[in-house]
């Protein structure tokens, strides 16, 4: 099993999966988002891979409620879209303060990778294209269109940041001085083993 | 005689004592013989002294062999952090968002204090939620036995004695079941077949060691299906215990079912052994480790239980 310490540094970087571009919640009124895009990266399919890597966990973190479903095909010739499933006013107002847990077994049923389902009755979807769209852009596009709000960290978090990058740079450190000492003892046994050589050479040579 | 002024002027032609030495030699200083004789550097002390610091050494490191590596940081009272459940899966959910549902469960790592060369905690364990279902179970039984009727009305997908023999030999690398268990009455007629060869890779010969040869067959069969078998190795157990669209009232009956199972297992072997769950990771396919604290509620009370229940 992974030593604690080490798995603690790597929890550390959790901090990661907290803040950062995407760490933002989401309005009641978004029941679900979808994503459809491409296996591969080629024409343009990086963005919304890198979107779903870099800001889609955060996004998870801070609506674990919201189900966010990706369908992904082969055909990168497809459109790259994500669209935003909101509930209309009325149903809003009628939800429960904990809307979507009302209904999971609906959503459960629902098969977890497929084509963007048409809108239910009472919601409304909103598109994003995001075909030749770097992630930073779908993102800000994404937090205009939802009208999320953005967290920042807290000064505690800010301060474990900062350790955690003061750990990283002294990881690299150690790591350099760690690399020199292996290299000079290589170095050394490599050259103790040619003057050993040499000396059997000469040894042999004067029998 | 010869012999020997030869041996000698290599040697005086290798010693960095003589004077006018050829320059293409290159051998380094501490090669040649030197001329001073080393004096090796003691810690200081008596002899007795030294040899009361050898016998601690050996102690310790013998001490420090007979069990598997611990860290103070995964005891109880040590600084790790440890989460409650419903935090660690909020965790693990935003770490597979995205991820084809099918392909990814949560999974247990526990952790045991134990001797390294002790018996090995090894069972087979039922969830009250299981995690997949597609169990498979072939049975060998003799032709027209009441075994045989049992595996019929229990679902096996294969069973018989010589037929079932015939059929492992001649499709070895796509049998039709993946858990394989065997009749009493028919373990001489399995061990004529010679299949060890076959079905061993597979981890599929019955044996008394797996718990796969049984006098009822119905029994066997009835606690197989969902069942998930788990062996200590290197002083851990690793199981998966859930699919990523449990809610945290699934995950933690099967949690606690595990870990009551995995108790009951060392309280049957106490006599021989004592052995001692140290710590609880819960983690996923794709995302890191949490150690459990025990606790179920989430610490942000913005989030509920349920919210981790929705699809993902």
């Amino acid at each position: 099993m992974v030593n604690p310490g080490k798995r603690m540094n790597i929890l550390k970087a959790l901090l990661n999966l907290r803040h950062g571009p995407g760490a933002a919640i989401l309005p009641p009124e978004i029941s679900r988002l979808h994503m459809d895009f491409a296996l591969r990266w080629n024409d343009g399919h990086m963005g919304p891979r890198k979107f779903w890597k870099t800001c889609l966990p955060r996004l998870k973190f801070w609506n674990p409620a919201v189900p966010m479903i990706i369908n992904r095909s082969s055909n990168n010739a497809g459109p790259a879209t994500l669209s935003i499933y909101f509930r209309q006013a009325a149903a809003a107002a009628a939800a429960l303060p904990h809307p979507p847990a009302r209904r999971p077994n609906r959503i459960r049923a629902r098969p977890t990778s497929a084509p963007a389902p048409p809108p239910e009755e009472g919601e409304r979807v909103v598109t994003i294209e995001m075909k030749h769209q770097h992630s930073d852009a779908i993102l800000q596009e994404f937090l205009q269109k939802t009208g999320a709000t953005v967290l920042q960290p807290s000064p505690d978090e800010l301060n474990e940041m900062r350790q955690t990058e003061d750990l990283k740079d002294r990881a690299a450190i150690d790591r350099s001085i760690m690399k020199k000492y292996i290299d000079d003892k290589r170095a050394e046994e490599r050259l103790l083993a040619r003057a050993r050589e040499e000396a059997e050479a000469i040894r042999l040579a004067n029998q | 005689m010869a012999s020997t002024s030869q041996f000698l002027a290599s040697l005086a032609r290798l010693s960095i004592s003589s004077a006018p030495r050829p320059a293409a030699s290159s051998i380094p200083r501490f090669l040649a013989p030197s001329v001073t004789t080393q004096i090796r550097c003691a810690s200081g002390g008596t002899a007795q002294m030294q040899a009361r610091q050898r016998e601690k050494e050996k102690l310790k490191r013998k001490r420090r062999q007979q069990r598997f590596k611990e860290y103070k940081y995964a005891v109880p009272t040590g600084k790790g952090e440890q989460f409650s459940l419903c935090d660690a899966m909020r965790y693990l959910r935003a770490a597979e968002v995205g991820r084809p549902p099918s392909s990814v469960t949560y999974e247990v790592a526990l952790k045991v204090r134990t001797i390294k060369n002790g018996p090995v905690i090894r069972n087979r364990i039922r969830f009250p939620y299981p995690v997949k279902n597609d169990t498979r179970i072939g049975v060998i039984c003799a032709e027209g036995s009441n075994a045989m009727h049992d595996a019929r009305t229990g679902g096996a997908v294969a069973f018989g004695e010589q037929s079932m023999f015939d059929l492992i030999k001649a499709n070895a690398n796509n049998l039709p079941f993946n858990r394989l268990i065997c009749h009493t009455d028919s373990v001489s007629a399995l061990n004529k077949a010679g299949l060890g060869r076959v079905l061993g890779p597979k981890g599929l010969m019955p044996s008394l060691k797996t718990n796969t040869i049984t006098k009822s067959v119905k029994t066997m069969m009835h606690e197989m299906v969902g069942a998930e078998t788990y062996r200590e190795k290197i002083g851990v157990i690793r199981i998966p215990i859930g699919n990523i669209q449990f809610s945290p009232k699934q995950l933690s009956e099967n949690v606690k079912t595990f870990i009551d199972s995995i108790k009951a297992d060392i309280a049957r072997m106490e006599d021989r052994v004592d052995k001692d769950i140290i710590e609880v990771v819960l983690t996923s396919t794709n995302g890191p480790g949490f150690t459990l604290n025990g606790g179920f509620l989430p610490t942000d009370e913005k989030v509920d239980p349920a919210h981790l229940a929705t699809a993902m």
